[in-house]
């Protein structure tokens, strides 16, 4: 009697499971599947629908960010091709000494403001404190300029002490030379150094961003070095004009070659920045598509499912009400 | 010789290099010609958020805006 009674309870419920789909609604945050008023059988789509609504929308978003980024890098990789000739002639003259010896050093590491961009920031971070160590000794000093807030994020934690200043939104306007000019001019006035080591990804290609140090001795540290020979030690056969003597014009030329690669530091780690944004952005699109593939598959699997289930319990119910 | 006193007016007056150069470069864009004037104007300006730091803390940031020239 209760068997017949709970068969035609089944015969009953069965239309009504496609409107019951609404009660799922309600409870779709929960982390089983499977929810329904006592008694009823069915299996929840709605999780997977609106993953597979969030993940679409995510990877619309993400390819929009590649092109962006890809056109922002077309405009500015230009800019810096034609100011590598800037500090060439600097380094034809007076150099390019890393493995100087100096007191104060100074490392200015140059990073972006905005993220999504792959792990540049962090290879710069990392670069700086490896010459940071390297350049540690009993009287040496070290210093950080940090410039962009990705790197002052991640300078912070460990090396608070030794940050000197902390630059950002510098890209609030395309960017140009009197810019970065006025930047290094700041920084002239406001630290003291014997050498600066400028931390920056240089932009090899649209996949290869290597980070690369530039080294700018100050004027006293040239003479030094002068005197030990070596490419400055010809400074001495160029002859000098007007009423100057030398080491005003090393000071000068000290300070036009800091602002020169300081520029063209800046301009190489944007380049960088867009390509690394590219490639991350794109990675994270074809991510999205390969998660989509599975929802679907998990989607239609579950659909399937339960459509398969209504119909075995409707027959099995009509074959045991005849049979 | 006159090492001492040969220092050009500009640096006896706290100026560097830079800050020289940047000064006539701007003078030299103010005599350009009309539609090529504005262009290069725009290729000067200036703005970032500058905070020194002490004993690990940052100060109060301070923002250089739009003066080119200091």
């Amino acid at each position: 009697m209760a068997m017949a009674a709970l068969k035609r309870e089944g015969k009953r419920f069965a239309p009504l499971i496609a409107p019951n789909r609404i009660n799922t609604l309600r409870s779709s945050l929960a982390p089983s599947e499977e929810q329904a008023p006592f008694g009823l059988r069915t299996i929840s789509t709605q999780v997977v629908r609106n993953r597979m609504k969030s993940v679409k929308s995510i990877q619309k978003i993400t390819k929009a960010m590649k092109m962006v980024a890809a056109s922002k890098l077309r405009a500015i990789q230009v800019k810096a091709e034609n100011s590598r000739g800037l500090w060439q002639p600097f380094t034809a003259l007076l150099g390019d000494t890393p493995s100087v010896d100096v007191k104060k050093n100074v490392i200015v590491t140059i990073s972006s403001d905005k993220g999504l961009c792959g792990g540049i920031n962090s290879t710069s971070v990392k670069t700086s404190k490896a010459m940071h160590k390297l350049n540690s000794g009993p009287d040496k000093e070290n210093k950080y300029v940090v410039l962009g807030e990705k790197a002052k994020v991640q300078l912070i934690r460990d090396s608070r002490k030794d940050i000197e200043i902390s630059i950002t939104e510098l890209q609030k306007y395309p960017l140009n030379y009197t810019q970065v000019s006025v930047l290094a001019d700041d920084v002239l006035k406001n630290v003291e150094f014997d050498a600066l080591r400028i931390v920056f990804n240089k932009f090899h290609s649209v996949v290869s961003f290597m980070p690369t140090i530039a080294t700018v001795l100050s004027p006293e540290m040239v003479e030094r070095e002068a005197e030990a020979g070596g490419m400055l030690g010809n400074l001495d056969s160029y002859e000098i004009e007007g009423g100057e003597t030398k080491s005003e014009i090393l000071q000068n030329l000290g300070e036009f070659q800091f602002s020169c690669v300081m520029f063209n530091a800046v301009l190489e780690n944007a380049c960088s920045e867009q390509g690394a944004r590219m490639s991350a952005m794109d990675s994270s699109s074809r991510n999205a598509g390969e998660m989509l593939d599975r929802l679907t598959l998990s989607y239609n699997r579950t659909r399937q499912a339960s459509i398969t289930t209504e119909l075995i319990e409707i027959i099995s119910g009509a074959s045991a009400l005849t049979g | 010789m006159a090492s001492n006193a040969a220092v050009p007016f500009w640096r006896a007056a706290g100026m560097t290099y830079i800050t020289y150069s940047n000064i006539c470069a701007n003078l030299v864009r103010n005599c350009l010609k009309e539609p090529h004037k504005s262009e290069a104007l725009t290729r000067e300006k200036v703005h970032f958020s500058v905070s020194k730091w002490a004993d690990g803390k940052p100060q109060k940031p301070t923002i250089r805006s739009d003066t080119p020239e200091e």
